[in-house]
């Protein structure tokens, strides 16, 4: 089924995926990625992301952090905003290298600390204060303002927590956000594949954006004459909906919202 | 900076954003640095310095980090710059939306400020210009720009209708209402205020009252209504109707592009989301049932639109390596077993294993009884067993994935709405651990689509198992009561024992101490002791009066049981478990007080404890005293009242001349220390003067200091012909 999705997009897409991407100028849409623990499936994606050099930041919806243990009774437990990746990496494989390396964890973790401190909780964020400590995070220029345009779930339920959420907030900020889940299942493999679905979409969706900034002037729209290209916001259910046809195996929601 | 000319578009636009950068690390800088860079964003700045400007001033006053006095102040410097960059017809659009958004943060701050200050009327003249052309355009203007106007009146209905909360919290924007306008505001009528909200509350519905298709708009409306609804009473109706009337699925009879599916996923999925929010943030709301019901419906229309989808997605997923997939695959193949798709069923549903409608709609029941035994015996007889086996095993596993899913909704709160069994995850809503492990369990199985679908609230209301609730357990009777509540007496002693003494005498907390702060004997012991003294308190004195009441006799016989106890306990090893008996009788000795004083309005005899238990447990203990023990001393000094009959006990010891001077030493210490009972005890020693004759010799000592004049009357009695004996016996020794 990995073969099938993306495939057609091979060609469009820019190649260099597993490495950086060489700096590209001009208009860019800040992302966020969230899923429910902010380890494995956010985390791959804000990699890609950052990578290509989009501003990104990611969350995880869940109360706590969970990892798995030495059995499903028995999982590892941490608190969001206050353990660090590092520090997970260490416990763990103080604990048990040998399965930490198994199951991949540990290879998880080493990935994350590279990304940034540790795993954020999305109820936690506070939209519009300034992040100017997250300096050494991956994909830190562009999200110092504290807000994104797009925000990319991982997981059905974690699209229901974040439009819940934002719900709750009452919109105080004006701004308006699409909210995209791109269903991806919890492993390893998955979060690699629907990184590079998620970046897709991203590269679509910023590739509309820049064509309208890029359509300066008058929008002249009171005057009398219709408009003569449709806007970023109004495209993006085309564009999702053609990512779709790319990706048939990540399913997407897509709703706007307001921070 | 502003006046560099030769400084190109680019590296201009860099200098802005280090002045960003300094604003971000101290929002102090805002006035300053708005009032720079206003010039160059100005009307007639190139788009670039255009858009930059009003992103930063929308920035600036959508973020929380700069307080709403602040804010207040920043707004009255920029309203003009944003009148000139609305009303430019040639505006460009992506400067647009960010004026917008700016105008909807500043108009509930322009409000307040004129609400204040009613004088300056010029600012409040700048944003009804600016309010009045994102009214005109919002119709017009394309979907990005309309998207913001419609969250634009929003802000504005949130500030002209009357708040919730009638005292507005300070500091939240959200909370600027009608309520703040006094009646007699020369320049704001609140009438016509609250009417043009009114307006625009039904212009931003007219969206859904036309049921549009245009998800863009229709989201960016639904997203912008749980605040009015919760916040805005005044509202909620009106809003309620609106969406309980709209179908997101209209778009889904037509054929389905990719990004026709999209919309109307999107559509659907956004209703729902905002009704679920709002029946779960207020459950009580009346509008509950309806907004149930309309869920019910929108998820079966749901399934018939997504149904042939998901069941295709359901299949290709079940291709992955899990173990359900392997024990499929060892079935015979010629057979399929559907999955239940989404939606409520019905128990004929669970049953129905064919896809065929037509089959699945008819009605056995008109097939007369006979005819229809007669159909099945010969249908079951030439049914391939295996074949058999494996439909039933299919049913049962179709009600076993129901049962589970009504095990899981746990939450009777969410279980009659839980749309998605994903809300769970909401950690607001659970927070025990166990909850974690179970998601975590969750988590690794990784549920397959169809399993997910499943999950869903019809099918809980249809299936979820009647709740069974054990019958309670038959009431003890009295007796049984005092026989359970003698055990866990004897069993508290129990753990008494086990008990280590208290290593060390501890430091004395003074007026702070509790009486019974940790687990260990001394606090038993308090709770004890209370237990026998107070706890039945008050219910004694009614089985005084009704001696028929055989209930209330057990009760007094609970208390007694524990006196007895305890009295056991302490003659057990009296010397060191002194200091229980006293602070035990200490207890009797309050609670006989307290009972007495609660009795005395209503005239009541109440039953008093404390002489009866300091006379036994004198009585107790005194048998086995010898000359050198101190335990006498110290617990006549100790125990809170003392009379007649208690020292009388004393005097008894003098029987045996060894404790003669262990019962007078008590007694002249108390003498010495007790001054309350000094003339009391004088007496005790005068009787033994008189009862004693092997105790003359000390107790006159202790007389003639104590109570001069006794001895001489006493001899000037006997001169006179009283008794004979005292004086012979002084004068023999």
């Amino acid at each position: 089924m990995d073969v099938a999705n993306g495939a057609s997009v091979a060609a469009a897409a820019p190649p260099a995926q597993n490495g950086e991407r060489d700096e590209a100028g001009g208009y860019k849409l800040k992302f966020c990625t969230v899923c429910a623990s902010n380890q494995n499936r956010s985390m791959e994606a804000h990699l890609q992301l950052s990578k290509a050099n989009y501003p990104v930041i990611s969350f995880g919806t869940g109360s706590l952090v969970r990892l798995p243990g030495p059995s499903i009774t028995q999982p590892n437990v941490y608190q969001f905003n206050k353990t660090s990746y590092d520090s997970m990496f260490k416990e763990l494989r103080e604990k048990d290298e040998d399965l930490y390396t198994r199951n991949g964890l540990l290879n998880m973790l080493n990935r994350n600390r590279g990304v940034k401190w540790g795993p954020e909780r999305w109820q936690d964020w506070q939209v519009g204060i300034p992040r100017l400590e997250h300096t050494s995070d991956r994909g830190y220029d562009g999200t110092e303002g504290g807000v994104a345009d797009v925000v990319f779930t991982c997981e059905e339920r974690c699209w229901d927590a974040v439009v819940d959420d934002l719900h709750n907030r009452g919109a105080p900020l004006n701004r308006p956000v699409h909210v995209i889940n791109v269903d991806i299942k919890d492993n390893h493999e998955e979060a690699l594949v629907g990184g590079r679905g998620i970046l897709d979409l991203a590269d679509s969706l910023n590739k509309a954006a820049k064509e309208e900034r890029e359509a300066a002037g008058s929008a002249a729209f009171d005057i009398g004459s219709a408009t003569s290209r449709a806007s970023f916001d109004e495209r993006v259910p085309e564009i999702v909906g053609e990512w779709q046809e790319r990706w048939p195996n990540l399913p997407a929601t897509w709703t706007l919202a307001w921070f | 900076m502003a006046t560099t000319p030769q400084l190109s578009v680019p590296d201009q636009i860099r200098q802005l954003q280090d002045a960003r950068k300094l604003v971000l690390s101290d929002v102090s800088y805002y006035p300053q640095v708005i009032q720079a860079t206003l010039p160059i964003i100005g009307p007639s700045a190139q788009v670039e310095f255009r858009r930059w400007g009003a992103e930063f001033l929308s920035e600036a006053f959508a973020t929380p980090a700069v307080p709403l006095g602040q804010k207040e102040t920043l707004s009255l410097l920029v309203l003009e710059t944003l009148k000139l960059l609305v009303e430019d017809p040639n505006q460009d659009v992506v400067v647009l939306r960010s004026v917008i958004q700016t105008a909807a943060s500043v108009y509930p701050l322009a409000l307040r400020w004129i609400i204040n200050n009613a004088y300056d009327t010029t600012t409040w003249d700048r944003m009804t210009v600016i309010k009045t052309r994102i009214l005109r355009i919002w119709e017009t203007a394309p979907p990005t720009v309309r998207i913001c106007c419609i969250k634009f009146a929003q802000r504005v209905v949130l500030a002209q209708t009357p708040s919730v909360n009638p005292e507005p919290r300070r500091g939240d924007p959200l909370d600027i209402s009608l309520l703040m306008i006094p009646p007699n505001h020369t320049v704001l009528e609140v009438p016509s205020l609250e009417a043009e909200a009114s307006g625009l509350l039904d212009r931003m519905l007219g969206v859904l009252q036309d049921n549009s298709s245009d998800a863009l708009i229709v989201d960016a409306t639904l997203n912008t209504l749980s605040i009015l609804i919760r916040a805005r009473p005044g509202t909620s109706n009106r809003i309620l109707n609106a969406i309980l009337n709209f179908n997101p699925l209209k778009l889904a009879s037509g054929p389905m592009t990719p990004k026709i599916k999209v919309i109307v996923r999107s559509m659907e999925k956004t209703t729902r989301m905002l009704l679920t929010h709002l029946s779960r943030r207020d459950s009580r709301n009346p509008h509950v049932g309806r907004i149930h019901q309309y869920l019910e419906r929108l998820m079966q229309a749901r399934a018939e639109v997504f149904d042939g989808a998901s069941r295709k997605r359901a299949h290709v997923e079940q291709d992955g390596l899990d173990a359900k997939r392997q024990r499929m695959a060892a079935l015979p193949q010629e057979f399929q077993i559907p999955p239940m798709a989404a939606g409520p069923h019905s128990l004929a549903d669970v049953f129905s294993l064919t896809s065929n409608e037509g089959l699945k709609t008819f009605d056995v029941s008109v097939v007369p009884a006979a005819l229809a035994a007669k159909i099945s015996v010969t249908t079951i007889a030439r049914i391939d067993p295996k074949l058999l086996d494996r439909v039933l095993n299919g049913v049962r596993d179709r009600l076993t994935a129901l049962y589970q899913v009504a095990q899981q909704a746990d939450n009777p709160e969410t279980a009659s709405l839980d749309v998605e069994d994903d809300d769970d995850y909401e950690p607001d809503y659970y927070a025990a651990e166990d909850n974690e492990q179970i998601l975590n369990k969750l988590d690794s199985s990784e549920p397959s689509s169809s399993n997910r679908e499943l999950q869903k609230p019809a099918v809980l209301s249809n299936f979820a198992l009647p709740t069974f609730k054990l019958p309670p357990p038959p009431a003890l009777n009295p007796d049984q009561a005092a026989v359970v509540g003698q055990g866990t007496v004897t069993r508290v002693f129990g753990v008494m024992s086990t008990l280590d003494e208290p290593a060390s005498k501890k430091t004395k907390a003074g007026i702070n101490r509790l009486a019974a702060s940790s687990y260990d004997k001394d606090s038993w012991l308090t709770i004890i002791t209370r237990l026998a003294t107070r706890a039945p308190a008050g219910l004694n004195d009614v089985s005084v009066k009704d001696e028929h009441n055989s209930a209330s006799a057990s009760r007094i016989n609970m208390s007694n049981s524990i006196r007895e106890s305890l009295y056991a306990y302490v003659l057990d090893d009296f010397r060191k478990r002194i200091d229980i008996a006293v602070s035990w009788l200490n207890e009797e000795w309050y609670n006989d007080r307290v009972q007495q004083i609660a009795a005395s309005d209503s005239a009541r005899d109440v039953p008093l404890h404390y002489d009866k238990w300091a006379l036994r447990m004198l009585d107790g203990f005194l048998p086995y005293l010898h000359a050198q023990d101190r335990v006498l001393t110290r617990f006549l000094s100790e125990i809170p009242d003392l009379n007649a009959a208690i020292l009388g006990r004393v005097k008894t010891l003098c029987r045996d001349p060894t404790l003669v001077s262990l019962a007078l030493n008590s007694l002249l210490y108390l003498v010495m220390m007790r001054p309350p009972v000094r003339n009391l005890a004088l007496d005790a020693v005068q009787d033994i003067w008189k009862e004693y004759d092997e105790a003359r010799p000390m107790a006159g000592k202790y007389l003639t200091k104590w109570r001069p004049g006794f001895l001489e009357a006493q001899q000037q009695l006997e001169n006179g012909g009283g008794t004979p004996t005292g004086p012979q016996t002084v004068a023999a020794v």
